[in-house]
Order: C-alpha cells, then structure tokens, then sequence
C-alpha cells in the first residue's frame, strides 16, 4: 500500500471559522485573477464547508455575459479542480451569478442594487456585502465613489471593500487614494489586499516570534547583525508587460511584499492578538525604517534588468526583447537595497531587501545573521568562523532552518556549521491553504488583521518615494545594470553587501 | 470572566403583549439602533438537578442555569451518599431521582436566561429566548422581558445591544407558552436551539422548537444512547445543522490521535491497525462509538461483525480495505471521580502489526490528563515500539463550548461527525442485536 500524502485523520480538523450569510461580489469578473485565484479559493472554502449555505458570488464586469455563461468560464477555467469533485462543483456553482456592470456608469450600479436585492431574497444573504475590485488601480478610487453614490457602503456592518494592489504608485497617490477610499466608506470596511500574507509561513514569522521565549530575547541588535529578505523569480515579465513597464520591481514587489515580511520581523511585540494591535505596531516599524543613505541613494539601492540568457537548446529573451517591452526601457526588473530601522531594538542593524524576476531560484525567504562570538576558541573547517543563521524559508518547501556550528568528528577541536531543519510538509499531515484562500474568507469575516491599514500603506511609499523620485528626475544617477538571464542578480549588487563585508545567500 | 446580569430587571408582562413591547423598546433607541445584527438564540434550560439543589438547602440560589462549583460538590456528595456506583457522573440523571425531596425552600429566586455568560455575551446575540421548565407542579407561565447591552471587551470592541426573554413554568405552562416562541425569534435572523438538557427528557418541545432551519446544539453525552445517535442521525441526514457538545468535547482526542500520525515515517502505521480499545468513564458510550466511528470513517474501514458485548464492554470487528479484521472494543471503567460530563474518554489505545514497509508493531497510547488508563499499558508491548501521549483535559465551560459554535459554525454540521454517526449508530446496533 503506498504511504498517503495527506494524513487521513488529519483531514477535516482544523476548527476554521465559517463565512457568515454573504454576497461576494467581483468586479473584473472577466478578468485573469478571478479564474485563476478567487474563484479557485472559493471553491476550496465550499469544499471545506467554510461558506455557509446562505451564499452568493455575483461576478460583475463590462462583458454582456449571462449568468450560465459566467458559469460555463468558471468551469472551464477550473476544469482540473472540477474533475476531483464533480459534486461538489454542481453545488457549488448554484451560487455563481453574474451582471454586466460598468462601474462609470450610475445607472449600471442602480441596476447592481437593485439584483442584489433579488440576490438577498433568493439566497437570504441579509444584505452582507463583500464588493471585491479585481479591478484595473486605475479605478479604485472611482469605483468606490460608485459604489458610495449608488448606497452601497453605507451599512458599515454589512458591506466591504477588498482593493488590490497596488495601492497608488506613490506616497501623494495613495495618500490621495486613502482619503478618497475613506470619503467612501469607513476604514474598517476597506481591506487593502496583500497576498503574501496569506501565507502560511509569512504568518508563522508572527508565531514564531511571540509564541516561543527563547527567540523574542535575541530578536535585536544585540545579537543580530543584520537581516536579508529575498523574493526571487525564475520567471521573466510573461503576459504582464503593460502592467510591468509602468511599475517595475520596486513597487511591484518591494513596497508591498516585501516591506510586509520586514515589518513582521522587525515589529514589536503587540499586547495581545487583536488586528489593530498588529497593525499599529506594522505601522509604528514602519514609520521607522529608511534607507541606509538618504542623501545618497544610489550608495544604497541597486536596479537591475535582466538580459538574454538560457542556453542554445531553451534561450531565453532579454527584457527589453519581450513582447509588449519598450526596447529602450529603464524600468528595472531587479532591485536590491540597504536600510535601517531607527529604533532602540534595531539601530545600526542593515536590512538587505532584494528581489528580481529570471533569477537563479524561486523563493522567498527572510534570513537572520547573528553576531559572531566573541572569541574564537576553535579552528573553523571551513577556514572562517560561521555565524549562527536563522533562515525562514517563505516559499518553497516553507519552514526553517537554523544554523549552527558544532565540533568536527576527529581528535582536534575544529568547528562546522550544521543545520536543523523544520519543514511544514514534512512536519504537518495536511498541505496549507493557498493565500487567497485564507485572505478572501478573512474579508468576508470581515477580520483585517492580514491586511494593510491605510497608515501602513502611506509610510511603506513615504520610505521609497524619495528612490523613486529619484529614479524619474535622474535617473543616471540609479542606473540600470543587466544580468544575465538565471543569474542572482547584477555584480553591483552584491558590491552593495560586500561593502558590508557580507554576502548574499545563494541556497 | 463574570457573567452579566441584564441591565433592567426583567419585566413580567403577559406573552401577547410581548412583541409590541420589543417593537416599542427599540423604536425609543434615539440612535435608531433595531439591536445586534447576529442571531437569535434559545436556549431549553430545565437545571432540574440545580432546582431541586436549591430546594432541598443543599446549595444556596438563586436559581442560574449553569454549571456551578457548588452544584458539582453537592451532586457529587449524592452520589457516595447515596447507592449510585462512584463513577456516576455529577450530571447523570439518576442523582436527579436520588434527590430527597423534603422540605422545600419557598421563593426562591430564579434568575434563569437573565445571568448571561460572557462568552455569549461577547457575540452580542440579538435575542435570547430562554425556556425555564420549573419542577412545581403548581407554577403557571410567567414570561419576563428585558433589554441588555454586553459590556465592551478590554481590547474595546463595539456593543451591540439585544433583548432578553424568559418563559417559565410548570409542564403544562410551558407547552402553552410555546406558541409564542415563534413569533419571537427575528425572522432575517440565523436562530439557534441550544437543548441544554436530556435529548430524551422532552422530545415533545425538543421537536416543537427545533424547526429544520433552526440550527441545533445538543449534547450526546446526556440521554440514553440510542435515543442520542437516532436523533443526531435523523437530524444530520433531514439536513440540519446539528452541533454536539460532546463531538465538540472530542476535539483533543482527535488532534492528538492526527499528530501522532503526522510524521511521514508512522503514516504507513494507520495502514496496519488491527485493534483500538477505548476506555470511557462509567456507561455512556456515545462519545467512546463517535470516536471509533471517525477512525474507522477516516481510514475506510467497514463495519464487520459483533465480537462481544457484555454490560462494561462490546466489541466489534471492523473490515479494512485490505480485507483484513481490526478489533474495537469500548469499555467502561469505574473511575473514582469522573467527569462532569457522563461517558468522557479517558483512554485510547491502537495496535498496529509490522510489515514490509514497518519494521516492529507499533502502539499508540493516549490517556486522559486524568492518568486513570495505565490499564491501556499493561502487558505484551515489550516488543512494540511505544507512542504515548496525554490528551490535555478541556477546561473550557459549557457556555465556552456553546459560544464557540455559535462563533465557529454557522450553519453547519461538522462533515465528520456528518460521516460519524451513522457508523457510531451502526456499531450500537449491531451491538444492542445481541440484548
């Protein structure tokens, strides 16, 4: 008999919390994220009988589609899915709707109300609403304007807002979009999405921290010395160049993704687990990181674009030669860059955050370096002294690692590091929920504590805007380097963290 | 945390003048709030032991409806006292019967549906109906009103306020005041019946109030277990949303049994079982059948045959999908000082055989934090490769068991107990054929 992937009696324990009487409803119903992620995660939650029978997806989008079109995408679109649990799909999909909708339109949005009332009746969702803008950022702001004008928001109770990102494309755009948002509907009604930490082990860094007493006391300056957080792709910019080409790595990646894990890490301990005290304390790291060299930025960030590269059997296109890519583009697919955190825990401790697309590996990870000791009694085999690392491996093969160094087997005294491991596949008998899943059945919850409140999002651009004025009005003073394609990155990057007398990690 | 007492004492109007008061109570909030926008829950509230406790001097009222310290002490007195085997539960029906009814205390306060536990508090029920079945035969119906805001949480949280409703009487009074019931509970509200009681003590109410869109909260632990798993079975396949204290109770079984497990290097183990032997507190076995039941729902076993079945044990033979018998067997253990709750696991044990892919027998030992299984360790198991774990107690209170549903499981029954009970109710059959 084979050994089964999943441990049998593990399935179906997790106490999950149930979604109360809802109606999600998607605008950018026709759009990629809505057949690739949301409606994927909500047929996991039905599965996992986390919605209640007292539930509806109503898909909105300019298309003339009907209800049974919008059915018939879905389903084809989730035909691998279906197939494992045909049943469960016919069920499931007794719930999907559909309505053409143009958000520009006021009298599309009459229309809207007006079926989601027939909705409320035919479903006896009582009027809890999640509207969720799976839509172009252009149309954020107005599309929460319609949504206010048409009455929709004005139950605080019963109705949300989910907005993807981004979330403005600088400090003054999302300070201007926040106020817009929160002229529409009340803060804590509006969930600002990141879907990073709907990760298992982006919240893990959380538990980690505050649930054992042997990390918390050494989590500072004292003993460590510095922190790297890396998000690297093996992929190029694929199907997304008119997106890409107008945000590039630092705000597609870094302001958001990234700052997020920094803040988990560095943030304080908040007084009990309650959303607002997380965020409060998100926000309050936040406020305190800059970069390492203000005035001087190009001392402490690097921008890469990767080239050509592969090999002669699988080339591989240079940025600047993908379909859709201005041949002259500046925009930088790669960005590695130093900062601090101005606070008592973590003065003088160098953060590296570095991210890029046609790297060498795909992962995530956030690695602690710890102080070395003291004094070296021992010989190192590896001719140097190691230092202890602590390395939380985001994706993939999520869990951590620790290192350390132990005595070499042999008659003298030398010393070399060691590893121990934690894996969550092999530790837990049943696979993690993809993040979606997680953050769509939180909104509907209507529990923000995995996502970004209004002041989190503006110090997350007031720390980088500065970079990225620089970067529009001169930009030859943060160049462009290329890499080549599946390499780690430009050489100068690793120039900014050798001046440190470090090193990336290459796992 | 303290339970709350309703802001207004309650007023005593009579039942068809009720719903104009509540429509008038919240048409004077000058915020125009009509109350929490949550559910409506009711609650079947007889606390026979704790009426006739109070009755007799035993303990002193009023009258709350919970589990109490000093109700726990004063049953568990009865039972040395009296002729009930020690391992009698505080709760089981027969220390109410072993009650003495002497002299009894006139007036005493009843406070009944008006002494909200926080854990329900906190999730700020729309309306709470509670039904006060008294043990005079004399008393009429008297039905009790009062509105109540939960106090706010340290961390802050907002309130939202809702109404208190109380209906109490003799049999007869009650059976009357049920007609008002319905027209009481909001109808764009979820509503919830908590039987906080013996499923078998009134199955006339029990069917009255628990409508099929109604979700049920009962406790499997209380009744005769036939009665328990045909009524959770009937409910669960009428497709109501039924939720079971006592299922609720197993949790910690369940996680500890699906930890040993979760090492890739034991998962080939559940593949090999061929015997489980759970030992329960005194003879109700529902919960000892439920747990059984899920292993053999989870790993595709088949009910096979009766093996025994003696007054403190049956045993069953279950099929594996590799035609190969596994032995159940469930025993009731006398045990000095049992739980609240009648029939509570304090053992599990598993064996499974070695084969290719496993090198020696395995045993998994699981004991109550209780330690009253170290039968479970006796003998043969010098060869076995030994697992051994404690299943921590919940100490949760019932209110805390029945907030977390409320909170948890909107409107739906657990898909493992879903696939449980008829197997458990199955294994009682065949078991019950020999009687």
């Amino acid at each position: 008999m084979s050994m089964p992937v999943t441990n049998p009696l593990r399935i179906g324990l997790r106490q999950e919390r149930v979604v109360p009487p809802q109606c999600l409803v998607i605008f950018g119903a026709s759009g990629d994220l809505t057949h690739r992620k949301l409606v994927p995660a909500l047929f996991e939650l039905f599965k996992q009988r986390r919605l209640p029978s007292e539930f509806a997806v109503l898909g909105c989008a300019r298309r003339p589609w009907t209800d049974e079109i919008f059915k018939e995408k879905m389903e084809k679109a989730l035909s691998s899915q279906i197939k494992e649990s045909p049943k469960e799909w016919e069920l499931f999909s007794q719930n999907l709707f559909y309505e053409p909708v143009d958000l520009q339109q006021p009298e599309h949005l009459v229309k809207l109300g007006e079926r989601l009332e027939i909705i409320d009746k035919l479903r006896a969702t009582h009027g809890h609403r999640t509207f969720y803008l799976s839509v172009s950022p252009k149309f954020y702001g107005s599309g929460c304007r319609a949504l206010a004008a048409a009455g929709l928001l004005k139950d605080p109770k019963r109705s949300r807002v989910v907005i993807e990102k981004p979330f403005g494309r600088d400090f003054n755009s999302a300070q201007s979009l926040n106020s817009l948002v929160q002229g529409c509907a009340q803060e804590s009604q509006i969930f600002r999405i990141d879907h990073y930490l709907g990760k298992e082990t982006v919240q893990n860094i959380l538990v980690l921290r505050f649930a054992n007493t042997i990390f918390e006391p050494i989590w500072n300056r004292n003993y460590i010395s510095s922190v790297q957080i890396t998000s690297s792709e093996t992929v190029g910019v694929e199907d997304r160049a008119g997106y890409y080409e107008s945000s590039g790595a630092l705000r597609d990646m870094v302001q958001n993704h990234l700052t997020q894990m920094l803040a988990l890490t560095a943030m304080e301990p908040p007084g009990h687990f309650d959303p607002e005290a997380i965020r409060n304390e998100k926000a309050k790291v936040l406020q305190a990181v800059k970069l390492a060299n203000e005035e001087k930025p190009w001392e402490c960030c690097v921008r890469g674009q990767y080239s050509k590269g592969g090999s002669d059997e699988d080339p591989l296109l240079g940025y600047r030669d993908e379909p859709g890519v201005n041949p002259n583009s500046t925009t930088e697919t790669y960005v590695a860059m130093k900062l601090f955190i101005d606070n008592w825990r973590w003065q003088g401790v160098p953060f590296y955050v570095r991210t890029g697309k046609r790297l060498a590996k795909r992962l995530s990870e956030v690695v602690l370096t710890f102080r070395e000791a003291p004094v070296h009694l021992f010989d190192a085999a590896g001719g140097c002294p190691t230092s202890n690392q602590l390395i939380l491996r985001i994706q993939p093969n999520e869990g951590a690692e620790f290192s350390f160094d132990v005595k070499s087997p042999g008659s003298g005294m030398r010393s070399r590091p060691v590893n121990m491991e934690f894996s969550y596949d092999e530790s837990f008998g049943e696979p993690s929920d993809e993040g979606y899943v997680r953050l769509l059945a939180d909104a509907m919850l209507g529990d923000p504590t995995l996502f970004t409140r209004s002041d989190e999002v503006e110090a997350a651009w007031r720390l980088y805007t500065p970079l990225l004025e620089k970067i529009e009005d001169s930009p030859w003073e943060l160049p462009i380097f290329p890499y080549e394609s599946r390499t780690w990155g430009p050489t100068e990057s690793d120039l900014l963290i050798g001046k440190d007398q470090l090193l990336w990690r290459r796992p | 945390m303290s339970p709350q007492l309703t802001l207004q004492t309650p007023l005593q109007l009579p039942p068809a003048e009720i719903p104009t008061y509540l429509e008038q109570l919240w048409s004077h909030d000058e915020r125009g709030d009509k109350g929490a926008n949550t559910f409506c829950l009711i609650v079947w509230q007889p606390a026979w032991i704790e009426q006739k406790l109070v009755k007799n001097g035993k303990i002193s009222g009023p009258i709350l409806g919970n589990q109490r310290n000093d109700l726990i002490e004063a049953a568990r007195e009865i039972i040395l006292k009296g002729d009930l085997p020690n391992s009698t539960s505080p709760l089981d029906f027969r220390v109410q019967s072993s009650i003495q009814v002497e002299e009894l205390i006139e007036n005493i306060e009843d406070l009944r549906g008006q002494h909200i536990d926080t854990s329900i508090s906190n999730l700020q029920p729309r309306r709470l109906i509670t039904i006060a079945p008294t043990i005079d035969k004399e008393n009429n119906l008297e039905t009790l009103v009062a509105a109540y805001c939960p106090l706010p949480e340290e961390s802050g949280g907002k309130t939202a306020c809702g109404d208190v409703i109380v209906l109490r009487g003799n049999k007869a009074a009650i059976n009357d005041g049920l007609e008002i019931v319905e027209n009481l509970v909001p109808e764009e509200l979820p509503s919830w019946l908590w039987w906080n009681g013996r499923i078998d003590e009134a199955p006339e109410f029990l069917n009255a109030l628990s409508l099929p869109n109604r979700r049920l909260i009962i406790d499997t632990s209380l009744g005769e277990p036939i009665i328990c798993l045909n009524l959770l079975l009937q409910r669960i396949q009428s497709g109501q949303a039924v939720n079971d204290l006592n299922w609720l109770r197993l949790r910690g079984w369940r996680e500890t049994l699906a930890m040993v497990f979760d090492p890739l290097q034991r998962r080939n183990a559940l593949d090999n079982l061929q015997k489980i032997d759970i030992d329960i507190e005194g003879s109700q076995t529902v919960q000892g059948l439920l747990l059984a039941a899920w292993i053999a729902d989870r790993l595709n076993w088949k009910l096979e045959s009766r093996i025994s079945s003696k007054k403190d044990q049956l045993k069953v033979n279950f099929l594996r999908p590799d035609k190969i018998l596994v032995q159940v067997g469930i025993t009731s253990l006398p045990i000095g000082k049992p739980s609240i709750n009648p029939g509570q696991i304090v053992g599990l044990r598993l064996i499974a055989k070695a084969n290719n892919k496993q090198k020696s027998d395995i045993c998994v030992i699981l004991a109550s934090e209780s330690g009253e299984c170290m039968r479970l360790e006796a003998g043969g198991m010098a060869r076995m490769e030994l697992i051994e774990q404690v299943v921590p107690i919940q100490k949760n209170s019932l209110e805390n068991d029945v907030a977390r549903l409320l909170s948890s499981s909107r409107g739906n029954t657990s898909p493992l107990l879903e696939s449980a009970t008829p197997i458990a109710k199955e294994m009682l059959d065949l078991v019950n054929q020999a009687k």
